[in-house]
This record gives structure tokens, C-alpha cells and sequence, in this order.
């Protein structure tokens, strides 16, 4: 067991490393676009900033941490060693080596492309190289989660899987379907460009695979949030999990509408017609299903709980809650975190609206809000929880962990809400620096500090988070072996294939696919669109 | 007992079918749904609005013919004049990256050296340095001057005697040769209004930073110009031309809109820049 709780440590080292530095890089971004910072920098040191910050906490920070929590559940859920050890090792020296070799053309500015690339700007081919190498890492872990799931159900036929495994797996699928659209787009797009091999690209057909990953993805970040939720928070709290099923719909939920609805990303776009994008639409409003399942079933197993330790009353069973607990308590402020980032999303999925806030700040502060709030603070609970168990030291006191999450509540907050506002004053985003001697841009100003403030205090929390994990590697106090996760009001013995596997959903999300991207790829086959000149950034 | 114990954890196969059944109804459905409201209802609704018959409606909806199902195409049939007929198209890009510089070297003693130069370096302040200037940028020019987007007295006879894979060749020639040295000692005498002009234009008059384009790599037009060191009496020459319009050959009239905002001093200022160096 050792050797896997290095295997788990060397990916979460990683991720908060990037993290860190993100965090600190995203910092300065905020000051040098704010009044106070104006004039600081170059155009060319913000982008280049930009891009380092994207790529550490969207491709470093999330699949190093993704890849280090399934190994850990494949363990602790399942109860077995870990499959293909070497391969887990071998796939993160080469997501390791994917990210060096991304770093270098980042920091010698020759891929200040930002992390969605926007062709045709083509940076250095070294950069989208190593992106492919950090994918084909998580490739190898996919495998090894869905192997460690099939050796299990050998050694236990009919038994349905545990909750936290099948949702690892059902992320280990859903990337793997995720991961085709950008893949496809660098190898055959993109890396040929950058290499000099064509001169041209053509970015309404890489705009749209890149679209087929840019939402799926993004719950590739989210679901190990959802898998504390479920298996993780109802015992922290001390009650049950209302209900395994739900949860497993709702991972299966996840895996089917998040990929046939990348195109509302794309509702300004020219290259699609109405129709497609009315279809991706429809089928993206029923993405609020699994949230709002999640929300009902989750709250429903804290009042469990509530309830258990003596609460009474319309509401309270939440003040009986264990709020000190850092699982609980980073729950509660991710509830309304994506409760604020939930109601942004809805305005930019609906195509009249998102036309009033496309490319504003208000898109910025929605991505920042579920993401860096309400799923990177549970990357933390589950950081602080397992822990513990991956150096054998406790926390002395939980009192800095619950400082540093809700100084990341609070920094997050104070951050984001300002740019809802400037979204919808029309603050641009995307952009270096702002006139503030400009009438119009001076009234921003003051809102710009406001959340160069949130930043401080997020940057703030991001240190004291290092530190807590830190410290714990030669803390004082042994750890105690202590359950982990939840079981359910009714464990389940047995569950219909349909909800202890993969095949039948496998088969809609290709008939989804098939007819949501189906024409709208083919189109740029049948009569190709005239392509754009690459432009080299370096 | 073994038996028992098989039932009870065997894949419960019967519980299984209505999963399968249901599931794909339900996905199915959805999907349907927004085809049937995507497809036909809303195409068809909206194209009756705007006077489209169902079919022009929905194919438009789908993407297959142009515009909107929901508003009229615009009538306007007046048909483009482009500013240059120069494309960039894979064709010329190829015929770029195809370019012979030896033989563009052999056309450049024959026509070019007098006033450019044999390496680029002009021999005359009102005529342009070429050395190491973007091949795109002077294939533009010359294609400019061949087919009358730009004029001038001996350059409009010399491009047209061109023919368009030798213009190639020429600009492939002049491209490869030394950038010229910036200077950046002479840098500090910008005065700081030129300096903010180049790195962060002047928003109040929507004049864009000039660096915004004319930096390498900056991300603008292939056909951008580089400006360092070039002769000081030939920016302020051409601003002028822009200014005035007699030179229209820019797309979109960038340069015209830009040149036509500026004061006399500026330009004198911002030719004194990019003659000084480059940063």
C-alpha cells in the first residue's frame, strides 16, 4: 500500500504545485488590469501570464489531481491493490514530461495562445505536444480504472460496484469520449500547422472538436466534487447517504449530456445553423439534471444527519450540522458557490442572453465561480480528508483548514461577483489592460479593485492550503484509521446492470454524438469552408 | 444454498430490460424533441415571419443554405471592390514558400539594385529599405502595384513587367537578407507621447497601438510591414498618402483611418521612431 499512497502523493504534488503558482500568477494578471497595476507589464507578459495560469489549473492542477484520487479510491473503494502499478507510474513520468515540455515554449512566450488555443494563433508545436503527452497519461489511468473495476466485478459477480468507484469510472469513460474532439483537432489540425507542414487551418472545424471536449471536460473537473459529495460528505457529517441510486444516475447523467452539448461555447459562432444549435441547447438544459439531483439528495443526506446529532425543526438540523468538520463546511460554501455559478451558466446557456455577455467578464467570473470555487474547495476537503491517511499524520487542529476555505470562499466571492456585474457592464475579457482614462472605463475601476482584493485573499488562502497539506508530512499527531466513506440509508445488494456498468450508456452517448456532431463535422468535409492563415505567435 | 446465493448476486437480468428500454426512450425522446422544435416547428414558424417558404427555412436552419431561417437575406447585391486583389490563399502561399531566391537575386541586379539596393539597403531616403522586410509584405506591394491597387510613377512599369511566381522570388530575396541593426541607444530620445503611441495607441482617438501590428509576431495582417529602421522620409511619405487617401491599397482602410487621426508632429515623431529602432 506504500508504494500507492506515493503514487497518489507524487500526482497531488504536482497539482498543488501548479496550483500555486497559478494561483500566484493569476494574482499578479489582476493587479496589472486594475487601476492600480496600470501601465505594468507588456501586452505580450499578460497573455504569456494568462497562458501559464490556464494550463496549470485547467489541464495541470485538475487531471494530476483527477489521476492521484482514482488510484486512491481504486485502493480504498474497491479494497484491493491496484492494478498495472508500472503503468500508473509510467503514465505519470510521461504527463510529467508533458507538462515540461509545455512549460518551456510558455515561458519563452512562444505559446501566449491562452489554454483554448484560438487558432489559427499557433504556438510553438512543443507546447500542444506535451498537452498530448499529459492526456495520453490520463489515457493510461482510464484504462487502469475501468481494469480495476472489471477485476472486481470477477471477484464479486452481482455485487454492485461501490458508489465512489463507479464514479471514477464513469469519468475514466466520459474523458476518454471527451478527449477525442481535441485530440483529433491537435494531431490532424493543429500540430501539423505548428510544425510548418500546412500553412493554413481551417477554425470553424477546430472550433468544433475543440467545442466536442470544452464542456465535458469541465465535468471531468467536477465529478470528483460530486464523488465527495455522495460518498464522502454524509459520513463526514455523521449521517447516510440518502440514496446510492440517485447518485449513480447521476454519474450516468453526467457521462451522457455533457458531451452532445459543447456547441452552446459556439452560439456566436458562424459556421453552424440555427437548428444545430438549438438541439445542443435543449440537450445542455438537461445538464442541470445531475446538479439538481446532487443538490436534492445531498442536502437530503445532511439532513440525515442533522437530524441525528439532536437537530429539530424546519431548519434546524443545519445548525446541528458539524460546521467544523472541513469536509462539511467547504460542502456548504461549494453549495453556494455553484448556487451563484449555477444561475451565471443558465444565462449563458440561453443563446439571446449569451449574446449580452459573450466574451465579457461575466463568462470569466462564471468559470471562476464553479470551478475555482465551488469544485476546486472540495479538491481541498478531499485533500485534507485523505491526507491523513496517505502520511499517516493528523492535523493537529482544524482550525487553519477552516480558515483557509473560507478565506477561499470569501476571496472567491469578492473576486467573481464584481466581474458578473462588469460582464454585464461590457467589460471585455481576453484583454491585457484597460483606458481607465476613458469616461467609461474609469467607472469600472473601482469594481476591478474590488475584486484585485478577492485575488489577494484567494492568493492568500492558496498559500496557507500548501501549507496545511505540508506541515502533515512531519506532523506530530499519528492518524487514526477512520471510515472513509458513507453508506447509504439502503446499502444496495443488487442493481441492474444498466446501473453497475457502462455498456448501454456507451451506446446513447453514441447515438448522441452521432447526431449532434454527426453533420455538423461532416459539414466542413463535404464543402470545405476557406481556411484561415496560421499565425505563429512565437 | 449454493444455489441462493448464486439468485442472489447474479446480474438481475429481468430487472435489467426495462433499464434499457426506458433509458433509450427517454434519451431518444429528448433528442426528438429538439429535433422536431429545432428542425421543423421553430425553422418553419420563424421563415413564415419572414416570408421564407418552409424548405428555404429549414435547410437555412440546418446550415446547408446561408443566413438566418428567421430574417430575409439582405438584397443588396452591390458586388464588393476590393481595396487589393491580392488573396491569401494556400495557392500564393505556396508560390511564397516556393520562392527561388537566386533567381529573385538575378531579377534584383537586373531591375531592383539602383534604388533598393543589392542587399536592401535603399540608396536614396524616399525609397524604401528592403532588407529583411516580410516576403508577404513586399509580395503584397508588388502585386499592388502590378494589377494598379497602388500606384507610382516607376514602381506601377517595374511590377507590371513582373510576372507573379518572379515577384515571389524577388520578395523571397529581399526577405532573407540581414534585418537591418536596430539601434537601441537611440531609442531614449522617443519622446514618451511617441513611445505611448507605439506601445499603447491613443484610445481617445481609437488609434490602435502601432506595435499592436508592427511588432513581429504581434498578430497583425501577414502582409504587416516591419517598420524598424526604415527610412524616416519614406513613413512620413506614405503616412501622408494615407492621410489623404491618394494611397488606398490597405484592407479595410486601416492604415487610412489610423494615418488621417494623426498630427503632423506625430508622424514626424513616430517616423523618427521607427528610423531610431525598434523595440
Amino acid at each position: 500500500m506504500r508504494n500507492v499512497e506515493r503514487l497518489c502523493l507524487a500526482h497531488f504534488w504536482v497539482a498543488f504545485g501548479a496550483f500555486l503558482f497559478a494561483a500566484v500568477i493569476g494574482t499578479w494578471q489582476m493587479w496589472v488590469r486594475s487601476p492600480l497595476g496600470a501601465n505594468v507589464g507588456t501586452p505580450g507578459q499578460y497573455f504569456m501570464s494568462v497562458t501559464a495560469h490556464g494550463v496549470s489549473m485547467a489541464y495541470v492542477l485538475t487531471t494530476f489531481f483527477i489521476m492521484g484520487f482514482g488510484y486512491f479510491v481504486a485502493v480504498t473503494a474497491l479494497n484491493r491493490p491496484l492494478p498495472g502499478k508500472v503503468w500508473a507510474w509510467a503514465a505519470y513520468w510521461i504527463a510529467l514530461l508533458g507538462v515540461v515540455l509545455t512549460t518551456i515554449p510558455i515561458a519563452t512566450g512562444q505559446a501566449s495562445v491562452l489554454f483554448t488555443f484560438y487558432p489559427p494563433l499557433m504556438a510553438s508545436a512543443w507546447f500542444y505536444i506535451g498537452l498530448v503527452l499529459v492526456v495520453a497519461g490520463s489515457w493510461v489511468w482510464c484504462v487502469l480504472m475501468l481494469v480495476a473495476m472489471r477485476a472486481w466485478k470477477g471477484e464479486n459477480p452481482g455485487r454492485p460496484v461501490p458508489l465512489a468507484m463507479f464514479a471514477t469510472v464513469a469519468n475514466a469513460v466520459m474523458w476518454l469520449w471527451t478527449t477525442v474532439g481535441v485530440a483529433v483537432e491537435l494531431v490532424f489540425q493543429v500540430i501539423p500547422a505548428a510544425l510548418g507542414l500546412v500553412q493554413t487551418i481551417d477554425v470553424g472545424l477546430a472550433r468544433t472538436l475543440f467545442s466536442w471536449t470544452l464542456h465535458a471536460v469541465v465535468y471531468f473537473w467536477l465529478i470528483p466534487a460530486y464523488i465527495a459529495f455522495y460518498t464522502m460528505v454524509p459520513r463526514a457529517a455523521g449521517g447516510r447517504l440518502y440514496s446510492d441510486t440517485l447518485g449513480r444516475l447521476t454519474f450516468i447523467l453526467f457521462l451522457i449530456y455533457s458531451l452532445p452539448v459543447g456547441m452552446h461555447h459556439l452560439l456566436m459562432d458562424p459556421e453552424h445553423g440555427n437548428a444545430t444549435k438549438f438541439i445542443q441547447v435543449l440537450l445542455t438544459a438537461f445538464v442541470s439534471v445531475p446538479t439538481l439531483l446532487t443538490i436534492f439528495t445531498i442536502t437530503a443526506s445532511l439532513e440525515i444527519a442533522g437530524r441525528l446529532r439532536g437537530g429539530r425543526g424546519m431548519f434546524g438540523w443545519i445548525a446541528a450540522l458539524p460546521w467544523e468538520r472541513p469536509m462539511v463546511l467547504a460542502t456548504g460554501l461549494g453549495f453556494v458557490m455553484l448556487g451563484f455559478g449555477g444561475f451565471g451558466g443558465i444565462i449563458n446557456m440561453g443563446y439571446g442572453m449569451n449574446a449580452m455577455v459573450h466574451n465579457t467578464s461575466w463568462v470569466t467570473a462564471h468559470f471562476h465561480l464553479i470551478f475555482g470555487g465551488s469544485v476546486v474547495i472540495m479538491y481541498f476537503a478531499i485533500a485534507y480528508e485523505i491526507w491523513p491517511r496517505l502520511t499517516g499524520r493528523d492535523h493537529v487542529s482544524a482550525a487553519p483548514l477552516r480558515l483557509q476555505l473560507w478565506l477561499w470562499f470569501f476571496g472567491m466571492m469578492v473576486m467573481t461577483l464584481p466581474w458578473h456585474w462588469l460582464g454585464l457592464q461590457g467589460q471585455w475579457r481576453r484583454v491585457s489592460n484597460f483606458n481607465y482614462a476613458d469616461p467609461i472605463i474609469a467607472g469600472w475601476g473601482p469594481w476591478v479593485v474590488v475584486s484585485f482584493g478577492g485575488g489577494i485573499i484567494l492568493l492568500i488562502s492558496a498559500v496557507l492550503f500548501v501549507r496545511n497539506l505540508a506541515v502533515l508530512h512531519r506532523g506530530p499527531v499519528f492518524a487514526v484509521a477512520r471510515p472513509l466513506y458513507a453508506l447509504a440509508v439502503h446499502p444496495p445488494q443488487r442493481v441492474p446492470a444498466a446501473l453497475n456498468g457502462f455498456g448501454l450508456w456507451n451506446v446513447l452517448v453514441l447515438v448522441l454524438m452521432v447526431l449532434a456532431y454527426g453533420y455538423p463535422i461532416a459539414q466542413f468535409l463535404i464543402e470545405p469552408s476557406p481556411s484561415a492563415i496560421v499565425h505563429r505567435v512565437q | 444454498m449454493a444455489d441462493d446465493a448464486h439468485s442472489q448476486y447474479s446480474e438481475p437480468h429481468v430487472l435489467d430490460q426495462p433499464w434499457r428500454i426506458w433509458s433509450s426512450v427517454a434519451v431518444l425522446g429528448i433528442l426528438l424533441s429538439g429535433v422536431l422544435l429545432g428542425v421543423l416547428i421553430i425553422p418553419i414558424v420563424q421563415g413564415r415571419g419572414a416570408g421564407l417558404d418552409p424548405y428555404t427555412a429549414i435547410c437555412r436552419a440546418l446550415g446547408i443554405l446561408p443566413g438566418s431561417p428567421a430574417q430575409p437575406q439582405p438584397s443588396d447585391r452591390t458586388p464588393p471592390t476590393p481595396v487589393s486583389q491580392v488573396i491569401w490563399t494556400p495557392g500564393v502561399l505556396q508560390i511564397l514558400a516556393r520562392a527561388d531566391v537566386r533567381r529573385g537575386y538575378a531579377k534584383v541586379q537586373e531591375v531592383c539594385v539602383s534604388c533598393h539596393g543589392e542587399t536592401g539597403v535603399s540608396a536614396a531616403p524616399e525609397f524604401p529599405h528592403l532588407a529583411g522586410q516580410s516576403g508577404a509584405a513586399i509580395y503584397k506591394q508588388l502585386f499592388d502595384y502590378r494589377t494598379g491597387s497602388r500606384t507610382h510613377p516607376l514602381m506601377t512599369d517595374v511590377a507590371k513587367a513582373l510576372d507573379e511566381p518572379i515577384i515571389a522570388d524577388v520578395a523571397a530575396y529581399y526577405a532573407g537578407q540581414p534585418q537591418r541593426n536596430p539601434n537601441p541607444a537611440t531609442l531614449a530620445e522617443s519622446p514618451p507621447a511617441i513611445v505611448q503611441l507605439v506601445e499603447l495607441g491613443d484610445p481617445r482617438r481609437n488609434i490602435p497601438p502601432c506595435a499592436a501590428c508592427h511588432r513581429a509576431g504581434a498578430g497583425g495582417p501577414i502582409e504587416t510591414p516591419v517598420l524598424a529602421e526604415q527610412t524616416a522620409e519614406y513613413i512620413v511619405q506614405q503616412l501622408k498618402l494615407y492621410a489623404s487617401g491618394e494611397r488606398r491599397n490597405d484592407v479595410y482602410g486601416r492604415m487610412r483611418t489610423i494615418a488621417s487621426r494623426l498630427t503632423a508632429s506625430e508622424i514626424e515623431g513616430l517616423a523618427a521612431y521607427y528610423r531610431a529602432g525598434f523595440r
